[in-house]
């Protein structure tokens, strides 16, 4: 992109002056202070000076008298949070959905768990608690104790609406196409989807909360129980997190093994998708080849972290577990085979009648709407959207390895499942280079158990997108405050968008498309 | 009759996988057990969609209190005789999320389990060992095979047996029912 030197910190020093007090290097590439209201202008300026201006998340914090909201806004080379407060009897702040509509989800979620007003997109019900959640109790403020909140019972049974000539399908939640438990009521009108309404929150275990209570070396094993699928880098984002407030320096070779880790979930997590897509167009073949193909990478996460699912390799200071010289070949020659297989999917994919008919201009998103609705992952890069942190700002080893970002411009199911088809290759790549010039020497470094007073945010690229911790430390062994926003949680908007006037049938491919992981979504 | 059905059932099991607030961990696992490495289809274990013609659910998960109501729903649309697998140290007591504010914490807390599969996540093997010491404890053990004599003195044993029981039993018996009448009465009188 040709935008690629904006200096958006003195963009903002240029337009707003004195309004505004910058912080340089803090949360990300500055951290700016600004006074109710004022968020907004910040947010314009930048919105002006650069195209790719999108929101990662917004971070609720209870600072005692005052509510902290939090604004991670990421630009085409720089990250730069907004902080702003809101007294805590009247916790109202200026939404803004109007300048970034992929902002109403974030906003919600903090309404929900916070009780932050967003003025002009106010949350009605709940968005992750559940239905008998008592109002006005919000379960992350830190006077509410909340395994003493008392539930009202049950709601009634939830049945679909008469709604005149249209119809109202509830899917969910328990459903065939659905893994995980979530509800989506898509009114229809013939066969054409004209509304899309989703209820998630069924897996909301309330873990932010949780790890407040937990000692950050617990917690490393909570959050990685976020998501069964991305756990290395749930993992790992919470342990860049607090690394980077104890400005611990990882050795040489823990970030390689970290980075062979990473990717070996990249890896099982793509063939997952690719094979679940095909289940869900009916496809069922696709499906066993796929994951066939899919348990010899299994069997590598064992062989590497002994266990199949959860590697537990992540540790603040590096990596709990070496890598044998003696099991280098092993893993490259299962590599090599899954590599030798991969011309076979990419051949049906291009040429399958049945793939072409089911996944080709299916759920379009152009790339001005991926922008705006500041989506991640392989639905960004599937619409011509160019991000991917692992090149926009290197973690780890991932600055000195070779590696191709995949963009496809066609923006629809086909687009976005090729994307990750090719990142496969990508993937096998990397490892093999990371195996390759693995440096010698320790692969763990002692850390304190208390972590001193701060906080710091860690972005990485999990499978399905930009995964954004922040975590603020106060000086004991547990963490005051654990925000996660997770890739799904950012996609979402834009399975709602393109939903939209497409055939009831088309729903499930254009969903399994953005790869939904509800356990993430929901936390 | 019974045996057949029973055998019918033993045979071809068809479980339904309900996800009560897991990680996708047990939940991956399960499908892993559909594909060609476990494959468990051999076995005539089917996966379901629908509740109302399953024999086994599968549950995962923590248990959260939006799923909590649904599993049960989901629960009592499963027809007669139906058995609950509980999968996964979170559905067996709820795990790491043990006391979270939105986990009701355990299968067992909401419906009658009848097999619990520890780990985190259990390994495929360990859901399939778990799901066919389930379906053996339907099947009644097979009676050993005995010899002529073995039978005539086990035949001699259990006539025995019944002739020294029978007459007892039911003088207590009656004695029982005196004793409750003569308790009742005065109650009854007043």
């Amino acid at each position: 992109m040709s935008n690629n030197n904006i200096d958006i910190v003195k963009v903002i020093q240029s337009k707003l002056g004195d309004k505004v007090q910058i912080q340089l290097g803090q949360l990300g590439t500055a951290a700016i202070n600004v006074s109710n209201g004022l968020h907004r202008e910040v947010l314009k300026a930048m919105l002006e000076a650069d195209e790719k201006t999108g929101l990662t998340a917004i971070s609720g914090v209870d600072l005692g008298t005052t509510l902290g909201v939090l604004y991670h806004v990421h630009t085409s080379n720089a990250f730069v949070t907004i902080r702003a407060e809101v007294p805590k009897d009247n916790p109202k702040i200026q939404t803004i959905v109007d300048l970034i509509p992929g902002a109403a989800f974030h906003e919600y979620e903090v309404s929900d768990l916070l009780g932050v007003i967003f003025v002009g997109n106010e949350l009605k019900g709940h968005l992750v608690l559940s239905e008998n959640w008592p109002e006005g109790i919000y379960p992350l403020r830190k006077d509410v104790k909340a395994t003493e909140v008392k539930l009202s019972p049950a709601p009634e049974e939830e049945k679909a609406p008469d709604i005149g000539k249209l119809v109202k399908i509830i899917i969910g939640p328990q459903h065939p196409a659905l893994l995980e438990p979530e509800k989506f009521a898509v009114t229809v009108d013939g066969e054409i989807v004209t509304k899309v309404e989703p209820r998630i929150g069924y897996v909301h275990r309330g873990i932010e909360k949780a790890s407040e209570s937990r000692t950050y070396v617990q917690d490393v094993y909570l959050v990685e129980r976020i998501c069964g699928i991305c756990n290395a880098c749930h993992a790992y984002g919470f342990v860049a997190a607090v690394e980077k407030i104890l400005k611990t320096q990882v050795p040489e070779r823990a970030k390689y093994l970290r980075v062979v880790t990473l990717e070996l979930n990249r890896l099982h997590s793509h063939l997952l998708t690719l094979g679940h897509a095909g289940l869900e167009i009916g496809y069922e073949t696709l499906f066993q080849y796929f994951w066939r193909d899919r348990e010899p990478i299994m069997d590598l996460i064992e062989l590497t972290s002994g266990n199949r699912v959860y590697a537990s390799l992540m540790t603040i200071g590096g990596v709990r577990r070496d890598i044998k010289d003696v099991d280098v070949p092993k893993i490259k020659t299962t590599l090599e085979d899954l590599r030798k297989k991969i011309p076979f999917y990419r051949q049906v994919y291009e040429n399958e009648p049945s793939i072409k008919a089911r996944m080709r201009n299916v759920g379009r998103l152009s790339r001005e709407d991926a922008i705006k609705l500041c989506v991640v992952g392989p639905v960004a890069r599937g619409s011509g959207y160019d991000i991917d942190v692992r090149k926009d700002d290197p973690y780890e080893a991932y600055g000195e390895i070779p590696f191709n970002k995949i963009v496809y411009k066609e923006g629809d199911t086909w687009a976005r499942m090729n994307v990750r088809m090719d990142e496969v290759e990508e993937s096998i790549n990397i490892i093999q280079y990371a195996l390759d010039h693995m440096p010698k020497g320790p692969f763990r470094i002692d850390v304190p158990r208390n972590v001193i007073a701060g906080e710091s945010i860690s972005r990485n690229e999990a499978p399905r997108g930009e995964l954004f911790y922040y975590v603020k430390s106060n000086g004991t062994a547990n963490p005051e405050r654990v925000k996660v926003r997770t890739p799904t949680f950012a996609n979402i908007p834009s399975f709602l968008q393109t939903a939209i006037g497409e055939n009831i049938a088309d729903v499930p491919p254009n969903f399994v498309s953005l790869d939904p992981c509800f356990s993430c979504t929901d936390r | 009759m019974t045996n057949t059905v029973t055998w019918a059932r033993v045979k071809s099991p068809w479980v339904l996988h309900f996800n009560s607030g897991a990680c996708n961990g047990c939940d991956i696992e399960i499908v892993a057990l559909l594909t060609p490495k476990y494959d468990v289809e051999r076995f005539g274990v089917k996966l379901e969609p629908s509740p109302r013609h399953a024999d086994v659910l599968l549950v995962t998960g923590c248990v959260t209190q939006q799923c909590a109501e649904r599993l049960k729903r989901v629960y009592d649309q499963m027809p007669q005789p139906k058995f609950v697998v509980a999968i996964g140290a979170c559905a067996c007591s709820g795990g790491v999320f043990q006391g979270n504010y939105n986990v009701v914490g355990g299968v067992d807390k909401v419906i009658p389990v009848t097999a619990y599969i520890p780990g985190c996540p259990p390994r495929p093997e360990a859901i399939l060992d778990g799901v066919v010491k389930l379906l053996n404890a339907l099947n009644p053990p097979k009676p050993k095979k005995l010899s002529k004599q073995e039978k005539q003195a086990e035949a001699l044993k259990t006539e025995q047996a019944k002739q020294a029981v029978a007459a007892p039993e039911v003088v207590v018996a009656s004695q029982v029912v005196k004793s409750v009448i003569e308790e009742v009465k005065p109650i009854v009188k007043q």
